[in-house]
């Protein structure tokens, strides 16, 4: 490859390459308002992965909803005339927002009562069907009356009332998950209408996954919009401490900020939504951006002195630091491109285009460094030597590095042993390591999200969701078919013959067309079918399609096996197990709409809280609940087949290993006792899909960080052409990422999203010091024929600017730390300790282990 | 034999009053802009819930759901009214799914006090008093409200005219009790040839329309022009249920005693056929 003719055409035509990079810059800023974000913790896997697209089938199936959970919190007790008004107008008004699934909102006024019919000496006369509370009540007995109600409806009691009478929710459903932050906020409006001054005893929270997702994504927009700015502000500052020089600084910002703007440009332009992995590219690749621009400055600043031509001094440099430049670049993009390994879709735009932009950072620097560095006046220059000067000669740095140069080369052994037992320590603190996440904690603990969160799972049976689906695995039906047709086959031909025969074909056709999926010969579509024949035929062949439509009927019936007791009373004990184990808060399910209208149906005692005894009986107490202001309902805990149905499972936190537990503890209830027919389950739920994609992440981190380690380790042997340096330039990483994760084993804290995603960082950037150091050695211990000359010449510049660079990147990623964001917080502060870690280890470990080797190679 | 020859008597007098009818309606044409809203609505009523003095008929309704998931049940309505535009008894039972066959609806409709509803359950074998807070609940998980089916006293809402064509008046109905409806009005076509409602639609808050009835298919049965197949929409997500009629009979002589918890246990199959 030809740099040196790249280099003098960027020296001769500077403002070709000035034109260049501003177009590019501006076509790229052109797609930036093309901006979409994208928040939804479902993207974290593929629209095709199977988890993913179950859940999804779920959710249409039994038309579930996102909710919006709002909670009114009380110090005393909810139940009194004035709070329940204040949740009734406050419903009647959520209740009137564009985007609110009304026949689905659940509230203490729109909700349900079945009771019995007392008269006043306590006689029965019947059953009640009426709404539990369509004006709040006006006396403290009425609405000790609406307690009594929910405490005896297993479905409301501790989901719309908590279980202490101190908190009271509404579930909102929304059509759409993104719209859930601005009905959120319209909701916030309308509760200050209700909950002011005057009611200070009531709080009011508002929590739910959606919201908190789309919330996130609010957040995370200004953050954008703030921390990349801070960023590069900070870098600035930094830059002019070092080189006192602002004509020579805005070089690299202007390489930065081009790097920046074509990247986030490109990826927009190119149809990509900002998830919140991408959110954080700019904040990435701004540091990354300078470090090598830091290191042409801070060799250049060295070797120009007054009367030089800037240009043949910056050729010199650049003649220099090509190849580990290259190099380093290679290595931390392919870091950030083995992210593209995982499964995990935004986790793979994040890592392309970084990889992408760290080579993009490479190009702009060779070729418009030197294109500026030699435009810059005479002036400037002269300038720039006076700070040097005063840079070497206070060089508090300087003389630090050169203590902790003697330090590494003296203290060789200890500085080995300290290492492995640091090293040892590390190992024991992964294996600690807590894999976890969950949404909500992205956010910070002083966040309203956070507090809404907290103290509704306080008082309520949980609001994270997750639906544990069983389903009958496709009744047979071949018998039943075969006997149909046998049926037909003796009936003589006719229209009506004709027509069913025309039925059974268009089944087989669709069978053919459609192998994927098996679809059933009966169906509601047949009986209705078969009905209209029966309308139109003749009194003549009214028997034989009466034949025909009752085996059909029966094959149907057969398949209904969620109306069979049986079974609903082995789903009723996996429930209260489930509750009893205690990690679950409540479940809500067919079984319990079954228990309480076949308790209201009967004497309405405990005793009758049971599943009928047969599935008419079941079937016909579900006619009674349909005959109800909200028959849907029903369809979100059964199928309309009864061949599926849903158990809703409430639970206090959204925490991975929390629902981890819970889908382990039920495999295992399930082994130990297995359900009366042949049903299989499976989990939807976005706790649930949490999960899911958590267990992709860790394994596809580990499978990245594997792979761009072996190729960073050929690229490292080919670089130096050294078995021994190949090994050694990657002992700093590798100590650095060992102890980084130790660490956060140690600490107990959650190893999560943002954390996996750090691995991948460390590796591309810890090894760019290891380049720098064992280039410039050989190169020094090539000139001086002497290695530890060639160490304590390696102290002077050639660790300031490694030291330079680490602290420009630390220093770079701080603006994070001010985000009320999680994600952002936890990358600042890693990326910051990482770059500090692995320039010291850097500095310490290999100068030790160079004398180390030396030595023993001279004794041998 | 002699009820046949009763009926034949009350089909010689039935087509006398149905001549009568047809030339009055001639009369009616010329002056219809004379009818009130309220008298509309009463002839509406009349030709939707009262026709002849009683009837059956079997029903068949498929609900489909916003998934386009259909479900269906079959029901026989028997129904005799005490007086025109006054109380009706009626039993539905129902056939279809098995699953819930022999389940039975008891009904005493009432126009000037609450209505009186029993429910017999064959498979947990018990007769139920039901009562309920409103008539705006779902017939068993149907579009159709207990109160599409048995009708809605007149008297619950205000009406006014809005217009007309030569085909037919449309009606604004305004709920007298706000609170006992989830609707803020409706909007009613009623035919001029027949006087039966073509299509409700019920508006909210906002005036949005939220749900609709639409009736589908009129056929005249001995002299009553009758709603053969109608269809309620939830407008907010197009799920609907469907009520087709078959084998409509009117004026076929129902036996008061009948209409009794008797018969829920032990259906009169005589008249279910």
């Amino acid at each position: 490859m030809n740099y040196q003719r790249v280099l003098n055409f960027a020296i001769a035509k500077p403002k070709a390459i000035y034109s260049l990079v501003l177009f590019i810059t501006l076509l790229s800023l052109a797609m930036i308002p093309m901006i979409e974000i994208d928040t939804d913790p479902e993207n974290m896997l593929s629209k095709d992965a199977p988890a993913r697209v179950f859940h999804n089938q779920i959710k249409t199936d039994f038309l579930m909803r996102d909710m919006i959970i709002v909670g009114l919190v009380s110090e005393s007790n909810i139940f009194t005339p004035d709070t329940l008004s204040t949740i009734e107008q406050l419903t009647n008004d959520v209740l009137q927002l564009d985007g609110v699934i009304k026949q689905d909102l659940l509230s203490l006024n729109v909700v349900d009562n079945i009771t019995q019919l007392t008269d006043e000496n306590g006689q029965n006369h019947g059953i009640v069907f009426e709404y539990l509370m369509k004006n709040a009540p006006t006396t403290t007995q009425g609405s000790a009356a609406i307690k009594h109600a929910v405490e005896r409806l297993p479905m409301l009691n501790n989901t719309l009332v908590s279980g202490d009478d101190k908190a009271i929710a509404i579930y909102v459903p929304i059509i759409s998950k993104d719209q859930s932050y601005v009905i959120a906020e319209e909701i916030r409006a309308i509760s200050k209408n209700y909950i002011n001054q005057k009611k200070t005893h009531l709080a009011f929270h508002i929590t739910g996954l959606p919201v908190a997702e789309d919330q996130f994504g609010y957040e995370m927009f200004v953050q954008m919009g703030v921390a990349a700015p801070l960023a590069g502000l900070a870098i600035f500052v930094l830059l002019w401490y070092f080189f006192r020089n602002i004509p020579l600084i805005i070089a690299p910002m202007v390489v930065a900020m081009a790097t920046v703007l074509i990247i986030m440009g490109s990826l927009i332009g190119l149809g990509f939504t900002v998830h919140i992995m991408s959110s954080m590219i700019a904040i990435f690749l701004m540091p990354i951006a300078v470090v090598d621009s830091v290191h042409i400055l801070s060799e250049f600043a060295d070797r120009y002195k007054a009367g030089d031509k800037a240009s043949d001094t910056v050729k010199q440099v650049m003649g220099h630091l090509y190849t580990p430049m290259l190099f380093t670049s290679i290595t931390s993009a392919v870091g950030f491109y083995s992210l593209m390994l995982t499964p995990i879709p935004p986790v793979k735009v994040f890592g392309a285009f970084i990889g992408t932009g760290i080579l993009l950072a490479f190009v702009l620097t060779i070729t418009y460094i030197p294109a500026y560095i030699a435009r810059m006046k005479p002036e400037t220059l002269a300038n720039l030597q006076r700070a040097l000067q005063r840079m070497q000669q206070k060089g508090r740095l300087a003389n630090s590095l050169q203590q902790l140069g003697i330090f590494s080369i003296k203290r060789g052994k200890v500085i080995l042993l300290a290492f492995i037992a640091l090293f040892a320590l590390s190992i024991e603190g992964i294996t600690r390591i807590e894999i976890n996440d969950n949404p909500v904690n992205w956010f910070k603990a002083d966040h309203e999200i956070r507090i809404s969160d907290k103290a509704l799972n306080q008082h309520f049976a949980g609001t994270y969701d997750a639906w544990l689906v069983f389903s009958n695995n496709g009744v047979d039906e071949t018998a039943a078919i075969s006997h149909f047709q046998q049926t037909l086959s003796a009936i003589k031909a006719s229209v009506t013959k004709s027509a069913v025969i025309k039925l059974i074909e268009n089944w087989q056709q669709s069978q053919t067309e459609n192998t994927a999926q098996a679809s059933p010969f009966f169906t509601q579509n047949l009986l209705i079918s078969l009905d209209d024949l029966r309308f139109e035929a003749p009194d003549s062949e009214q028997a034989w399609l009466e034949q025909l439509y009752n085996i059909s009927e029966q094959a149907l019936a057969d398949k209904q096996t969620f109306t069979d007791p049986a079974i609903l009373t082995w789903l009723a004990n996996l429930q209260n197990a489930l509750v009893e184990n205690g990690d679950v808060g409540k479940v809500n399910s067919l079984v319990d709409i079954v228990r309480t209208v076949n308790r209201e149906l009967n004497s309405g005692d405990n005793k009758d809280f049971a599943v009928p005894d047969t599935s008419n009986g079941v079937a016909q107490t579900l006619l009674q609940f349909q005959s109800s202001h909200r028959p849907q309902d029903l369809w979100h805990f059964v199928s309309p087949d009864y061949q599926k149905t849903l158990l809703w499972l409430q639970m206090t936190s959204g925490d991975n290993q929390h629902m981890t537990k819970v889908v382990n503890w039920v495999e295992n209830y399930i082994r130990s006792n297995p359900p009366p027919a042949n049903i299989q389950h499976q989990w939807a739920g976005k706790s649930y899909l949490n999960v899911v994609w958590q267990d992709a992440m860790v394994s596809g981190m580990i499978d990245s960080l594997l792979s761009s380690f072996i190729v960073v380790f050929l690229m490292m042997m080919l670089l130096f052409r050294s078995i021994k340096y190949g090994v050694l330039a990657m002992l700093p990483l590798t100590f650095t990422i060992t102890m980084i994760y130790g660490l956060i084993g140690w600490f107990g804290k959650a190893y999560d999203m943002p954390i996996a995603v750090l691995s991948a960082l460390t590796l591309g950037l810890s090894i760019d010091f290891a380049i720098h150091f064992i280039q410039r050695v050989r190169e020094l211990e090539n000139e001086y024929q002497s290695l530890t000359r060639a160490l304590s010449a390696m102290f002077q510049e050639p660790s300031r600017a490694i030291s330079r660079n680490a602290i420009v990147i630390a220093i770079g990623f701080t603006p994070l730390l001010l985000s009320p964001l999680m994600p952002y917080i936890t990358v600042g502060f890693f990326l910051a300790s990482i770059m500090i870690m692995s320039a010291l280890v850097t500095l310490v470990l290999l100068p030790a282990l160079l004398t180390l080797l030396n030595s023993t190679k001279k004794t041998a | 034999m002699n009820r046949l020859f009763y009926s034949n008597i009350k089909q010689v007098k039935r087509l006398v009053v149905m001549t009568l009818i047809t030339l009055l309606a001639v009369n009616t044409t010329l002056q219809a802009q004379e009818l009130s809203a309220e008298q509309i609505i009463a002839k509406a009523n009349l030709a939707a819930y009262y026709a002849g003095d009683d009837g059956s008929a079997q029903a068949r309704m498929i609900i489909v759901d916003e998934n386009g998931q259909k479900q269906m049940r079959q029901f026989i309505i028997l129904r005799q009214d005490k007086k025109d535009l006054g109380d009706q008894n009626m039993l539905v039972f129902f056939s279809r799914p098995s699953n819930v066959k022999d389940t039975v609806f008891r009904v005493e409709k009432h126009t000037e006090q609450d209505d009186n509803r029993w429910l017999y359950l064959p498979a947990l074998d018990l007769v139920k008093r039901i009562s309920a807070g409103d008539k705006r609940t779902s017939f068993v998980g149907s579009h159709f409200f207990y109160e599409d089916v048995s009708g809605r006293n007149p008297n619950e809402d205000s009406f006014s005219l809005l217009s007309e064509d030569d085909n037919s008046y449309t009606i604004k109905a305004v709920p007298k009790n706000k609170n006992s409806v989830e609707f803020n009005y409706y909007i009613i076509n009623i035919s001029k040839s027949n006087f039966l409602p073509t299509e409700s639609t019920y508006f909210d808050a906002q005036a949005k329309p939220v749900r609709k009835m639409t009736v589908l298919k009129v056929k005249n049965i001995t002299g009553n022009a009758t709603v053969m197949k109608s269809r309620i929409t939830d407008l907010t997500n197009n799920s609907y249920t469907e009520m087709q009629f078959r084998k409509v009979k009117y004026d076929i002589g129902l036996p008061n005693n009948i209409f009794s918890e008797r018969s829920m246990r032990t259906p009169p199959k005589a008249w279910l056929k």
